[in-house]
């Protein structure tokens, strides 16, 4: 029993030397995924690259010109490098990955430096810190990775409440991007472009209005050009008005609404015209014109370009051209003349936009609407183009053709008058004119005898009353007798004048 | 030469007592002076130093890839990693400190993980070759483990000094926090290597 395990032939049990990895490989286990997980959130949150293009990289630094919007940093310009043209500089940017939804067709880019522009002085920042590339995001539109950069800030981010709203004026004046716009003299807004419009004609202005101030901006508003000073003498004396001192320097845009046009808050991008000047606002000016051709068959003498077209007596616009025209095919002149129609000028007319003219415009031709030469001046004998509905016309349609659509004409009513005046000659020629001539003659005959009559009546009257007649001499005794009494009248009154008293106690002489 | 594993002795890390392991099979018990724990030679050395030198390896990419500081000056911000700031130093002209950050924060990290590597396989392989001269090179990776720490000192430093607001504010990046992993696993490492096993082999070959 006090044997020991070493003396006894037993089998030895086979001891395991498989061990169990050490705990220590925990940690290269956690430096592996700590290192995996940065490393893929490093490369996660590597956003877009874009490439933004600019003319000149002034102030821009390959790896340290920062991409901000609202001054958070949302991107870092990589590399700078030449257009192949060396024409302009190419940026190649890294943006923040929560920013690529944010980089679409209309975003904008551009460099944010100290500068002085519209009155304003922006950018002081950038001078100690340098300069960095501004973005203004759009979250809709197509994907665009290449951008071509503004040479200056845009005046109008798009996070800014307002609205944009379109002018027309035929020249730009002082007008220019960052121009202020003013209400009541308050600067409530800016210009944010101006172009001249495709057709050559206008020049689009594009304003945007701030919230709150852009609710004042109704269909009736009026905006006009308050640039400069302008001077008025009148019964008060001299009235010299101006906007502000910095409108005279930079130009500025002003509007109001007339009270008796007010109404809802005009839509976004709604279209105004813009005036001349206060003053001008008051006078109208239509922007849309619309032109129209009508045939007439007959003298349009009298009517030249520039004369009124006119409906019920109200100018809506003008005659711009007539010409003479001949028809081969049918042998026949015809008078085109072309007219300009100023739809602005009627009110709640609805056919300011062309696409729904042409219905309403369809419509009123069914009602009886033609177009007319009419007398304008009994005296000059010009003539002016009348539309009115007609009702009993013959049933017509417009001609929408090209260049001009052609507006169905109906007989002037010089013409009508010229009609019935021959029908009246037809009808004079009906009538027995050889008996009435007979029988004037014999009236005549008979007043031929009368008058013979009447000459010895008048003989018969002169003998009555000749020099040797009795009644001529006493006649003449009788003016002789009243030439005496005149004399002896004015001795009396001489007396009287003397001595008046004469007349109460006689002649002094005779006392 | 009669070792102490040879005798079945081993020595106290603590106290340095010497004395005998009861059995054969045993690689440890307590020293019956101070209590500490006695072992022939450091339990899973190998193991040990290659687990912290492999997580010292991983840490060291990001430690060099990644921003290790940022300089917010006047509203403009820079992040640096270290190798942006050693060329920085040297576009402007200051290459005797260029030198030093190139050396302590890329250079000697480096150099103590092929020091360590090298070791470990040399060691694994059992190889005769210049034992006094890998144990020096080891003395010397255990003896500048610890400067390596000088960019984050400067980091610190400059984290805690600068706060000057607007004009200048300085804040440590992810980088900053790799690098430190990299030194203190490479000390680790260092420290859980047995330089005695570099002997073991050429003893056991050489008799």
């Amino acid at each position: 029993m006090t044997e020991t395990p070493d003396d006894l032939d037993v089998a030895e049990a086979v001891v395991s030397t498989r061990r169990r990895p050490s705990i220590v490989w925990l940690i290269p286990l956690v430096a592996a995924i700590v290192g995996a997980f940065v490393a893929w959130r490093t490369f996660s949150e590597r956003g877009p690259q874009v490439e933004i293009t600019f003319e000149s990289a002034e102030g821009l630094e390959a790896g340290k010109t920062a991409i901000k919007y609202k001054d958070v940093e949302v991107g870092l310009v990589e590399e700078i490098h030449l257009a192949d043209d060396l024409s302009a500089v190419r940026c190649k940017a890294r943006m923040v990955k929560s920013f690529a939804p944010y980089l679409n067709e209309g975003t904008r880019f551009w460099v944010v430096r100290a500068r002085v522009a519209g009155g304003q002085v922006t950018g002081l920042g950038t001078i100690f810190s340098g300069s960095y590339i501004g973005v203004d995001p759009i979250r809709d539109g197509a994907r665009v990775r290449e951008f071509v950069g503004l040479e200056t800030p845009p005046v109008v981010t798009t996070d800014q409440p307002g609205k944009h709203f379109e002018l027309h004026s035929h020249r730009a004046g002082s007008v220019d991007v960052g121009t202020p716009v003013y209400f009541k003299k308050i600067q409530v807004g800016e210009v944010v472009a101006s172009e001249l419009d495709a057709s050559g004609e206008f020049v689009r202005i594009r304003v945007f209005v701030h919230a709150p101030h852009d609710a004042r901006v109704s269909p009736g508003t009026r905006f006009w050009n308050a640039s400069g000073v302008h001077v008025s003498v009148g019964a008060r004396g001299v009235e010299v008005g101006l906007e502000s001192i910095a409108s005279l320097l930079i130009g500025g845009i002003a509007f109001d609404t007339p009270a008796m046009d007010g109404g809802a808050p005009a839509a976004d991008g709604a279209l105004f015209t813009l005036y001349e000047s206060e003053a001008a606002t008051r006078r109208e000016v239509y922007m849309q014109k619309a032109h129209y051709v009508a045939y007439f068959d007959q003298s349009v003498r009298g009517l030249v370009p520039g004369a009124p077209v006119e409906f019920r007596g109200i100018q809506i616009g003008e005659v711009r051209d007539v010409k003479l025209e001949f028809r081969p095919e049918t042998g026949e002149f015809l008078i085109p003349v072309l007219i300009e129609i100023e739809p602005e000028r009627i009110r709640n007319l609805g056919m300011v936009d062309p696409a729904t003219r042409r219905d309403g415009l369809d419509q009123l031709v069914k009602r009886g609407l033609r177009a007319q030469l009419q007398s304008g001046n009994l005296l000059t004998g010009q003539l002016v183009v009348q539309l009115d509905f007609h009702q009993g016309a013959k049933p017509a349609q417009i001609v929408w053709g090209e260049p001009y659509p052609e507006l169905p004409t109906v007989p002037a009513p010089l013409e009508e008058i010229t009609g019935s005046v021959q029908r009246l000659v037809k009808r004079l020629e009906t009538l027995p004119l050889k008996e009435v001539v007979t029988s004037m003659n014999e009236a005549l005959q008979a007043a031929r005898d009368a008058l013979a009559q009447g000459q010895r009546t008048l003989a018969t009257a002169s003998a009555l009353v000749g020099p040797d007649s009795p009644a001529n001499s006493e006649l003449r005794r009788a003016l002789v007798e009243m030439s005496d009494a005149a004399r002896s009248v004015g001795l009396a009154a001489d007396q009287i004048q003397q001595q008046p008293d004469s007349l109460l106690f006689g002649k002094e002489g005779e006392q | 030469v009669t070792t102490a594993l040879a005798a079945d002795c081993a020595r106290c890390h603590d106290c340095g007592l010497l004395c005998r392991l009861p059995s054969h099979s045993a690689h440890s018990g307590r020293c019956p002076r101070c209590g500490a724990e006695v072992h022939e030679r450091k339990p899973r050395s190998l193991e040990r130093t290659w687990a912290w030198l492999i997580a010292a390896a991983l840490c060291y990419l990001p430690a060099n890839l990644l921003p290790i500081m940022k300089v917010t000056s006047l509203g403009r911000a820079q992040a640096d990693t270290i190798m942006s700031g050693v060329v920085y130093l040297l576009l402007h002209g200051m290459w005797p400190l260029a030198g030093v950050v190139f050396v302590a924060s890329v250079f000697v990290p480096l150099l103590k993980l092929a020091i360590l590597f090298g070791l470990l396989v040399s060691v694994h392989r059992g190889s005769p070759w210049r034992p006094v001269d890998r144990t020096r090179l080891y003395r010397i990776t255990e003896a500048i483990g610890r400067w390596s720490m000088v960019d984050i000192f400067v980091v610190t430093i400059l984290v805690a000094l600068v706060h000057l607001g607007n004009l200048a504010t300085v804040e440590a990046q992810t980088g900053a926090v790799f690098f430190g992993a990299v030194v203190v696993l490479t000390m680790l490492a260092a420290e859980s290597f047995d330089p005695r096993l570099i002997w073991d082999r050429s003893e056991a070959r050489t008799p």
